[in-house]
């Protein structure tokens, strides 16, 4: 997964974060693409799915804790979309474990997972940063 | 016979190639039966549209586009069309799909849309007579998508 500055907001806090939180996602994907067989990688898939999945709860709350004290307009919107995450990534997981770890699940997750993220960070939290510079919300 | 729903989803697709995979260079054309080329297999998704305008959308992504766009956004290499390519490119569809229904949504156009769902054939005969019908092909540097617009305005 590919860090861009265009990505940042200018808040250090939040763009610390989310280089952060490309590097988990790109460790997980990493993992989970290698080439050794499924056996010998699910417990470091394991372990770095726990990661980014602490690490994005930290992270939206983090968030919506800034956009709250700028006055974001869009708050309640913005933080309806990380909490449909957030649901789906629990959803996802507590299946993974229902069905004893099994791979294909694991693939799809993280392949929506990917482009989900980089249009996130790209798109909608570019939004908080625009309101931040021009003091308005401004529609696609 | 315009497809009010042409211009809105070539124009989310074109923001969202370029928001999310740095391609700049987007055109496009109107698809005719003959630009459908049979040989290079396709991942294909379809997106059901629900509310005040009724129907579908059906991308197609030919192979070696789908697996540069996987390039793109992940830094690795792919060789093969698999759960993983198959599952962002649905959320890249979802994505642009849902943008769409934000755009009609402030012209007070209400819609929503079903979750992508992958189709094996291209997908493309439909047994319901349909308002509109219209193909477009979204022309790339990494190659081109081709989306069918399917649509009844009731
Ligand atoms: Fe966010």
């Amino acid at each position: 997964m590919i860090w861009k500055d265009r990505y940042k907001l200018g808040v250090t806090l939040i763009d610390e974060q989310h280089q952060e939180l490309f590097t988990r996602v790109s460790d997980f994907v990493e993992v989970l693409r290698s080439s050794v067989p499924w056996e010998q990688r699910v417990e470091k898939v394991n372990e770095t799915l726990n990661f980014m999945k602490d690490y994005v709860v930290t992270h939206f709350h983090d968030e919506e804790k800034y956009q709250k004290q700028i006055g974001y307009p869009e708050f309640a919107a913005h933080k309806k979309i990380h909490n449909d995450m957030v649901k789906y990534v629990a959803e996802v997981a507590s299946q993974y474990e229902r069905d004893g770890y099994n791979e294909q699940l694991m693939q799809q997750f993280a392949g929506k997972l990917l482009a989900w993220l980089i249009n996130h960070v790209a798109s909608e939290d570019q939004k908080v940063a625009d309101f931040v510079r021009k003091g308005v919300v401004e529609d696609e | 016979m315009n497809n009010p729903l042409y211009a809105p989803f070539f124009n989310a697709t074109r923001d969202v190639f370029k928001l999310m995979l740095d391609l700049s260079n987007i055109s496009d054309k109107p698809l005719l039966d003959k630009d459908v080329s049979a040989q290079d297999s396709k991942i294909n998704i379809e997106i059901g549209i629900i509310g005040d305008l009724q129907g579908k959308v059906i991308y197609h992504f030919p192979k070696q586009t789908s697996l540069e766009m996987v390039k793109i956004m992940s830094g690795m290499e792919f060789s093969e069309i698999d759960d993983f390519v198959t599952s962002a490119l649905g959320e890249i569809a979802n994505i642009i799909s849902g943008n769409v229904m934000s755009t009609l949504s402030v012209q007070k156009i209400s819609c929503d849309i079903l979750s992508p769902h992958i189709l094996n054939e291209t997908g493309d005969t439909t047994e319901i007579n349909y308002e509109f019908e219209s193909g477009m092909q979204i022309c790339t540097d990494i190659g081109s998508v081709d989306l069918n617009i399917i649509l009844n305005t009731k």
